[in-house]
């Protein structure tokens, strides 16, 4: 998902050292079991089929469940399917659903899937997400229009037996069924509303921990109650979550501090003045923000040597420390650390390229003055373009700062709106670009995809065959082979970062305050990042 | 006595030599012929807050667009190790001014903590290591530049069609009282954001979007006075005895209408800075590494909590700036009011 | 004054008629859809998408469309909140906007007249000096330093006001006082020069030769003469709060329209700006007709009907 680092969200992990501290949390608010959580947008909206957003995505997560349920290192736990089963060549996933009931009291059955299903993947929908369905058997073809939404891979055996049919092989498929797209829809309410479905909180149907009450739509809070048709609710113990959407940092400091809040988000000199706060907290986060060359455009980033020299240019160390200061850490490779381990082997060290990521002024002239050469050029002015939230802003100032350190490079900042800089990224407008990219699945692939030669979030169109033929074979001739496939990611992985096709600039990370009272909220480091069916106030 | 008179001879009437001639004037009992502009200029040195509040503009203006002679480090040039240091004047031992900042309850210094050394920055740095002053310096400049041309535009455009619609009248100001309210209508604020999203942020769009919407007020305000001074006597007279529009319009409007001018100008110069600071509030303003006041005030008031003087030094600029334009324009009212005229 | 009126109105319609079309044909200049995923969207889905929206017909289409949506109050879909109608997500945030905009405005005003009156009637004492300062510097300061100060030093220091949020009375106060500054300032100024002006008037001289008291003067002549040009300015006034509305609606996490347009500038939600200036447009448009026609009622040199 590609994300604003704005929009950078963190689950929480509930650090052990956080043990009772509280900074005087009065006790009576404790015993309430209710928790006060800020969020940087409001919600869009609460159709799963149509939610492209993290915020609406998290909401979703409280009040919804899918087959299986994202928990804490890496587990999909039993959701509303009590277990599953794969077929040994990896394309038929059967899964065996609870006796479970929607708020309204109706049963969820599998029909329920198949109705939610195919109602993304229908063109009419007009889902912005619905290529995540791609690998499910005609879903592309449903999705152009081509094909009968009926004829989607897959089917309900009854009311609690649901069969999918994938294209290929995909081990991770049983993350992305906990994701909000894969989702239940009760299709009464669907019909019932037509399409103000979803548009508030009584029109619709609620399936998860919590019931959504009090967003008319529009405004900046809402509540969370808990649900006590769902199956599981003698394990919810909070009763209410109060969010509230917080528009600048401060305020929610502020808020924060005078016990309005029991979580903010904080990011650059906040969140550095705050590091003693015994409240902070940071969320690693499966993030990456890195640094795109326009190859197709500019001529002269097509020499590898100018891009060695700017990667080399820039001190990831002193951008983390210094001028973000908040949860962030310096980049291994573009795979995130610590999101996808493989016999006890963590992807982004296995994968580390020493030179991808490193910081060495003195290499970095000679490399410049060498491709400079090598391109017949005497001086080089690119415009780096970024989004015009303070993160980004700050960051883009920072690069500009570095990399004229160069001799003979002139760099210009444009700042935009997120969805602006989307669109003149995807379209190739600019001839340096800062993006950053969240995964939708702990899975490497789900950023190596990103770097073919054809994928249309390569913004940069950065192309290298040989990284395009492991990508293809991890995904057909090795993908039902966890160690091939695993070995094929990592190499091509070294290839990117050798080759330098993009920069890492940093692995993100949400640095927050968090009550201390507030215990057992669980955090992902990817979507939907938090959940808060196992929260309670102590 | 009388009878004396008849008796004097022409001797006694002998030319004034040369010296004597320069007392002639000790006889005469009246003012100096004073042009308007020079009495107003006699009568603003007398109020003392004006010529404060011009000598503050004057040291404002030659330190903002001569800042390269004074600043102390280069506005743009970060230095990340050195980010968000305090103010340190060497030899000052004052809390605010000796480099320490409180910290979690306690004082620390924190240029030891960032290995300074020797460097020191009189008003601190930013986020980015930043020298303050110099970027104080320089967003005044830039704020000024604003500002004035927005108060050109206000004062070229905006007087002129104020007394065209007031005098003239009739079908004439009906027509361009409808083009007002149409452009008044739309609050000029959210006319400048559809500008500046079109155009592209950046100082050209500000410019050109505060210089659409700045000269309407000052029209209608003008023009309000106009319609009210046209049927006073001395408009009235002046046209009995003959005078021209033109004259009328320049000799005995303009000046009674220079109070409403003038406050309104004062009005103004600190609307344009807040427009161009509330513009990069909103993430449309200025664009990095330039800076404005209104960019700086922004930056600090993230932080204001630990990191007061960020926003505090910008602030006070920008307050002293726009409280000696005020002053100013009460003085300037005062000395350029026909009315108390001694 | 129903003729006037008639003829107010018409020109209220053909204003808002101009703005619209001028708003209209610049949204249309600028990128931006309401695709997110552009890249991963099949032909037949951003289709159904311009559809739903309404892109997929010729411009002058979509702007008649639209011309008629505006009639019934139909500003087209949200690109920022899915299905959502921009005239809801306008109704349903215009009244906290208007709750604290009228405070402001309301106390601004008043305490303005009176800090301008006192000034004027007590003019070069130190009550003047005083007053003017007051005026001075609520207008030297922009109103989101001072809404950063009033929520830091009253909310988080001495805990008088809730930080942020809404939700009743006590929210809106540091909003409102943030606000109000800058009417008061501008008020202040306003009438202390006019009042200046009436009170060395030859009818007040008139009046204090003919033995009036002087509260009777006060009140009678010169408070009411003084009035006259302040209406004026309540026009203005209003578009300051308009815009300072939303900084302060930002900084204080108040969910109304203010709030709104800063967020869907940065969103490049077009048809929610679309509506905001519409909506801007109207409200000031009621608000001048108002002041006219109270100028013309208390200034018997005017005439409306003219």
């Amino acid at each position: 998902m590609k994300i604003n680092s704005l929009a950078k969200l963190g689950g929480v992990v509930l650090v052990t050292g956080l043990i009772l501290a509280g900074c005087g949390s009065k006790s009576s608010q404790s015993k309430k079991q209710e928790i006060n959580w800020s969020t940087p947008a409001a919600i869009s909206t609460m159709d799963t089929s149509k939610m492209i957003d993290l915020y609406s995505a998290q909401v979703a997560n409280g009040t919804n469940e899918g087959l299986l349920r994202m928990a804490k290192n890496n587990k999909a736990n039993p959701g509303v399917a009590k277990s599953y089963s794969v077929s040994k060549d990896g394309l038929t996933w059967t899964f065996n659903l609870r006796h479970s009931k929607w708020n309204n009291g109706d049963p969820v059955t599998a029909k329920d899937f198949v109705f939610s299903w195919q109602r993304t993947v229908k063109p009419k929908t007009a889902s912005q997400y619905a290529y995540i369905f791609a690998n499910i058997k005609n879903a592309a073809k449903i999705n152009a229009g081509k094909m009968s939404p009926s004829k989607l891979g897959v089917k309900a055996e009854g009311n609690y037996k649901f069969v999918v049919t994938l294209n290929k092989a995909q081990s991770y498929f049983k993350y992305m069924v906990t994701q909000p797209e894969f989702f239940p829809q009760n299709s009464k309410t669907v019909s019932k509303y037509g399409n103000d479905y979803a548009t508030n909180s009584t029109k619709n149907s609620y399936n998860g921990p919590f019931i959504l009450k009090g967003w008319n739509g529009t405004n900046d809070t809402w509540k969370l109650v808990k649900n006590t048709k769902y199956w599981n609710a003698k394990d919810v113990k909070v009763k209410t979550i109060n969010f509230q959407a917080v528009k600048t940092p401060s305020t929610g400091l502020n808020s924060f501090n005078s016990n309005k809040l029991d979580y903010t988000t904080l990011s650059g000199t906040l969140a550095a003045n705050n590091k003693k706060n015994k409240a902070y907290t940071v969320f690693p986060q499966a993030s990456t923000s890195y640094l795109e060359f326009n190859q197709k455009k500019i001529k002269a980033l097509r020499n590898v040597n100018i891009r060695k020299a700017m990667a080399l240019a820039i001190d990831k160390k002193q951008m983390v420390n210094k001028v973000m200061q908040g949860g962030d850490i310096t980049p291994k490779g573009f795979v995130p650390a610590s999101m996808a381990k493989h016999n006890g082997k963590d992807f982004a060290s296995q994968a580390y390229v020493k030179a991808g990521t490193d910081y060495d002024l003195k290499e970095a002239k000679a490399l410049f003055a060498k491709g400079l050469k090598q391109e017949g050029k005497k001086s080089l002015s690119l415009s780096l373009l970024g989004s015009d939230d303070d993160d980004s802003k700050r960051s883009s100032e920072f690069i500009q700062s570095q990399l004229e350190k160069l001799p003979g490079l002139k760099i210009t900042v444009q700042s935009i709106p997120f969805k602006s800089k989307l669109s003149r990224s995807e379209s190739q407008q600019f001839d340096l670009v800062t993006s950053a990219w969240i995964a939708d699945y702990p899975d490497p692939s789900n950023f190596l995809d990103l770097m073919t030669s054809n994928n249309s979030y390569n913004d940069g169109k950065w192309s290298n065959k040989q990284y395009d033929a492991l990508i293809k074979k991890s995904e057909s001739t090795d993908a039902n082979n966890e160690t091939a496939r695993w070995n094929d990611m990592v190499a091509a992985e070294k290839i990117l970062m050798q080759d330098q096709g993009i920069v890492p600039l940093y692995q993100q990370g949400q640095a927050a305050l968090v009550r201390s009272s507030v215990k057992g909220v669980q955090a992902f480091t990817t979507s939907p990042q938090y959940d808060f069916s196992k929260a309670y106030v102590k | 006595m009388a009878d004396n008179a008849k008796q004097t001879s022409a001797d006694d009437f002998t030319p004034i030599a040369g010296a004597d001639r320069a007392k002639l004037d000790d006889e005469k009992i009246a003012t100096p012929s004073l042009t308007f502009l020079q009495d107003s200029w006699r009568r603003l040195r007398k109020n003392k807050a004006a010529m404060i509040a011009l000598v503050l503009l004057i040291i404002l203006f030659i330190l903002a667009f001569f800042s390269f002679i004074f600043e102390t480090h280069n506005p743009n040039a970060t230095n990340p190790n050195l980010a968000n240091l305090p103010p340190k004047i060497p030899g000052i031992d004052i809390n605010g001014f000796n480099g320490t900042i409180e910290q979690s309850g306690e004082r620390i210094n924190a240029y030891a903590q960032a290995h300074a050394g020797n460097h020191f920055y009189i008003l601190g740095t930013d986020y980015l290591g930043r020298d303050l002053f110099s970027r104080i310096l320089y967003g005044t400049r830039i704020s000024l530049e604003i500002a004035l041309i927005a108060s050109f535009f206000d004062l070229a455009f905006g007087v002129v069609y104020g007394i065209t619609s007031g005098w003239i009248g009739g079908r004439v100001d009906t027509l361009m009282q409808r083009i007002i309210e149409i452009m008044l209508s739309i609050p000029n604020l959210v006319v400048m954001v559809l500008l500046i999203l079109v155009l592209k942020p950046g100082m050209t769009a500000i410019i050109l979007s505060i210089a659409i919407t700045s000269w309407i007020n000052m029209a209608r305000l003008v023009r309000a006075q106009t319609l009210e001074l046209k049927n006073q006597e001395f408009i009235l007279a002046a046209r009995t005895l003959g005078e021209s529009s033109w004259k009328i319009a320049f000799k005995h409007l303009l000046p009674n209408l220079s109070s409403v001018i003038i406050i309104n100008l004062m009005f103004t110069i600190p609307t344009a800075i807040f427009f161009e600071a509330f513009l990069s509030y909103i993430g449309i303003g200025i664009s990095a590494p330039q800076a404005s006041l209104g960019t700086l005030i922004n930056d600090g008031q993230k932080n204001f909590q630990f990191l007061p003087y960020q926003m505090w030094y910008p602030a006070i600029v920008l307050s002293v700036l726009m409280i000696a334009f005020n002053i100013l324009g009460d003085g300037l009212r005062d000395a350029l009011d026909p009315k108390s005229r001694e | 004054m129903a003729k006037y009126l008639g003829k107010r109105i018409f020109y209220i319609i053909l204003t808002l008629f101009i703005v619209t079309t001028i708003t209209f044909f610049l949204m249309k200049l600028m990128p931006g859809t309401p695709l997110t995923n552009q890249a991963k969207l099949t032909p037949t889905q951003i289709h159904q998408i311009y559809k739903q929206y309404g892109l997929d017909k010729p411009v002058w289409q979509q702007y008649l469309v639209y011309l008629g949506g505006v009639i019934h109050g139909n500003f087209g879909t949200s690109f920022q909140f899915s299905n959502q109608p921009v005239s809801y997500l306008i109704s349903s945030r215009l009244g906290p906007s208007l709750i604290i905009g009228g405070q402001g405005m309301v106390l601004g005003v008043l305490a303005g007249l009176i800090v301008g009156a006192v000034g004027a009637i007590k003019a070069n004492t130190w009550v003047d000096t005083s007053a003017t300062i007051i005026s001075i510097l609520f207008i030297s300061i922009p109103s989101f330093v001072l809404a950063v100060l009033l929520q830091y030093y009253l909310g988080l220091k001495l805990r008088l006001f809730p930080i942020a949020d809404w939700g009743g009375f006590m929210y809106t106060v540091l909003p409102t006082l943030a606000l109000a500054a800058s009417p008061l300032a501008e008020t202040a100024r306003f009438m202390r020069t006019e009042m200046v002006d009436v009170l060395s008037s030859d009818y007040i001289e008139l009046a204090k030769a003919k033995g009036l008291n002087k509260v009777g003067i006060i009140y009678h002549h010169a408070l009411r003469n003084s009035l006259i040009p302040v209406v004026t300015i309540i026009g203005p006034l209003a578009v300051n709060i308009m815009t300072g509305s939303m900084v302060v609606e930002n900084i204080f996490s108040i969910p109304g329209i203010g709030e709104q347009f800063v967020k869907s500038i940065l969103t490049n939600d077009y048809p929610t700006i679309m509506g905001l200036t519409i909506v801007y447009s109207a409200m000031l448009c009621v608000v001048l007709l108002i002041t006219d026609i109270v100028y013309g009622l208390i200034d018997p040199r005017i005439r409306i009907n003219k």
